[in-house]
């Protein structure tokens, strides 16, 4: 069966020969995963997906594991059936030890159908694109439903309330990860994000043993705690936020990996480098650097303006209302842009920039300039001097990623 | 310098779709206007401040609707001699139909509202989403954005806000959007609405500053920002 699926194929838009492949051959993912002999791992959240999962996979390859993963970001049923496809043997094997697979909340659940995942890896729920996934409760409920499928361990953030609640129904072993409480200001969970006071506001530490706790950061380093010991890693991936989604990587991979020590995890993990436009650096042919950095929500952009606005940063924001982006422009609305007042903010662009320009203004920044044409607000951008920032949605950050690859600029 | 009362209800439980973007609105072009804002925030259990000039209201989850309803009848009387003493109010989305006389829920549970609108609210199964442009006479064309799953009926007296020329308002079948009871608005439009249509904005501070018989001359706003994003709004195919 396997044989007659067999499908080669360079390109990179992975939905067509999964299309192919699941009219064929109906059940093809199921059969083919299930031989996997170290079965499959979900890692799915709103934010933190992508650059988790890619921890992940280096961390196993590193120790040995021949990891299945969907690395091209299609993280759809039809792209893993084309991942799947395309790596199958002539002889319909998956010559692999263990997949891992980063799904959305909306999907992650549909996909348990197919197979039972031995780990999931639930890092957070929050506010997402409401006119796609629905409200935070949904999204929460979703992501919940996944985790309860795991058939050997579950690992949650402990600080994400709705879900380290829905874990306690769990019947397979809990490992959860967390900040300490000091740090707990730095990662702000849902409600949060939108409060102003009142009972709920108050920022509490879960009262949950933690398998992996941050006890620290500073700059790139951060200070972990895992079997009693205090572990320093200096990490290649930016972004605060990353610390945190570190944590549950390394939760995971004790469970995955437990003859492995505590020091080298943490050392594995450090080497790992950002994901595809995740706080990914260029270098400009004017030799400034350029930091490209998805923003997909108001719990994703807080984090980037958190971890990457410097005082002498120049900034533009790239915003398209897409479906992969949101059509909606509200969740522009519930993040506080009043950290940029004290640089300047060169350019807005994508087929939302007067919107977003309109929402600086009430935060009493004014944009340079509103060009609406992606190239040309980039041509724009990269002349100017000085290291640069630039906050992209979902679309917007693949046209930039795309442009800046071509020539604008080159990869560090 | 003239104070401005602006109540905002509910903030922690009904601030799903960028309901601080309308709030922020009122504040800083109170502000551009030469008025003083002082934002109150209603949260449950608390009492209703001595003064109040507007008050705002956003959309919730399902969830949090069912937290605030007993506490929302519990003020509901304040609030009713509020709106007949003429305050402005904008309520949106899930406080709109808490406004109305009743929401049954799509699994057929009613949770009773105030009544400031003579609507009902029936729960749907399928969610009305996208952008949404509706006429109005008083404040012009209305650009935004809907989600909701509720089909909101206005009964046969209740004036509405509009008629909706794109989008579903709210219900999807009789053309008509929002209601409007003395000043108090209720919509479905969030976006958040009051960004992208100043002339609303302004006309609540105005009707704020006319209930507290006080008269202050309206600075000229650059509003070239949103007219760009009204244009925006207006050409869009999707």
């Amino acid at each position: 069966m396997a044989k007659a699926v067999k499908l080669r194929g360079k390109s990179s838009g992975q939905s067509m020969p999964g299309l192919v492949v699941e009219t064929l051959v109906p059940g093809y993912l199921g059969v083919m995963l299930r031989k996997l002999p170290e079965g499959v791992v979900i890692v799915t959240g709103t934010n933190g997906k992508t650059t988790t999962t890619k921890m992940v996979v280096e961390v196993l390859r590193a120790n040995g594991k021949r990891v299945l993963t969907n690395s091209t970001g299609s993280n759809l049923t039809r792209g893993i059936i084309s991942t799947v496809s395309q790596q199958a043997t002539k002889t319909g094997r998956l010559p692999f030890d263990i997949a891992v697979f980063e799904l959305d909340e909306a999907y992650a659940y549909q996909f348990t159908n197919v197979l039972k995942p031995r780990y999931v890896l639930a890092l957070n729920a929050s506010r997402d694109q409401l006119d796609r996934f629905g409200e935070v409760d949904t999204v929460a409920k979703l992501i919940s439903n996944t985790m309860l499928t795991a058939t050997k361990g579950i690992i949650v953030n402990a600080d994400d309330k709705r879900l380290a609640k829905a874990a306690k129904a769990a019947t397979v072993p809990v490992l959860y990860f967390g900040v300490a409480p000091k740090l707990l200001q730095f990662f702000p969970r849902d409600d949060e994000i939108v409060s102003v006071g009142g009972p709920e506001a108050t920022l509490q530490a879960a009262d949950i043993p933690l398998a992996v706790e941050l006890l620290a950061f500073d700059g790139e380093t951060a200070m972990y705690r895992m079997d009693e010991q205090k572990l320093l890693a200096t990490l290649k991936v930016t972004g605060q936020h990353n610390f945190q989604n570190a944590a549950g990587a390394l939760a995971l991979m004790q469970a995955l990996l437990p003859d492995v020590s505590a020091d080298r995890l943490v050392d594995q993990i450090a080497e790992v480098k950002p994901a595809f436009g995740r706080g990914q650096a260029f270098t400009l042919k004017n030799s400034s650097n350029l930091q490209l950095n998805l923003v997909k929500n108001p719990a994703s952009f807080r984090q980037g303006l958190a971890s990457y606005v410097q005082p002498d940063t120049t900034v533009m924001i790239a915003i398209n209302d897409n479906l992969a982006d949101s059509r909606d422009m509200s969740w522009l609305w519930d993040i506080d842009f009043t950290s940029l007042q004290k640089i300047s903010v060169a350019l807005t662009t994508g087929t939302r920039a007067a919107d977003m320009a309109l929402r600086l203004s009430y935060d009493d920044l004014k944009a340079q300039s509103i060009e609406p044409d992606i190239e040309k607000a980039l041509t724009a951008f990269c002349s100017l001097p000085g290291d640069k920032v630039v906050f992209a949605s979902y679309t917007a950050m693949l046209r930039l990623h795309s442009l800046l690859t071509k020539g604008a600029g080159k990869t560090l | 310098m003239t104070k401005l009362h602006i109540l905002h209800l509910y903030p922690n439980e009904m601030n799903t779709y960028g309901d601080r973007g309308n709030l922020l609105t009122l504040q800083k072009r109170a502000q551009w206007h030469g008025l003083e804002p002082v934002i109150h925030y209603y949260h449950l259990g608390d009492a209703l401040p001595k003064q109040v000039d507007i008050v705002l209201g956003g959309g919730g989850q399902d969830s949090a609707q069912a937290d605030i309803q007993a506490d929302i009848l519990r003020i509901g009387d304040e609030l009713h001699q509020l709106v007949d003493a003429g305050v402005p109010m904008l309520m949106v989305c899930g406080t709109y139909q808490l406004f109305g006389n009743r929401f049954v829920t799509h699994d057929g549970q009613e949770i009773k509202g105030i009544g400031i609108f003579d609507v009902e609210t029936i729960g749907g199964s399928k969610r009305l989403i996208g952008n949404a442009a509706v006429e109005t006479e008083d404040f012009g064309t209305l650009y935004g954005f809907e989600n909701h799953s509720g089909r909101t009926m206005p009964a046969k007296g209740q004036k509405r806000l509009g008629t909706v020329t794109r989008g579903n308002g709210n219900n999807g079948e009789d053309k008509t959007e929002g209601a409007r009871t003395n000043n108090a608005i209720g919509t479905y439009l969030h976006g958040p609405l009051l960004p992208n249509n100043p002339k609303l904005a302004d006309s609540l501070l105005i009707l704020a500053l006319r209930y507290r018989k006080t008269g202050v001359e309206l600075a000229l706003i650059d509003d070239s920002l949103a007219d760009q994003t009204r244009q925006g709004a207006y050409t869009r195919k999707y």
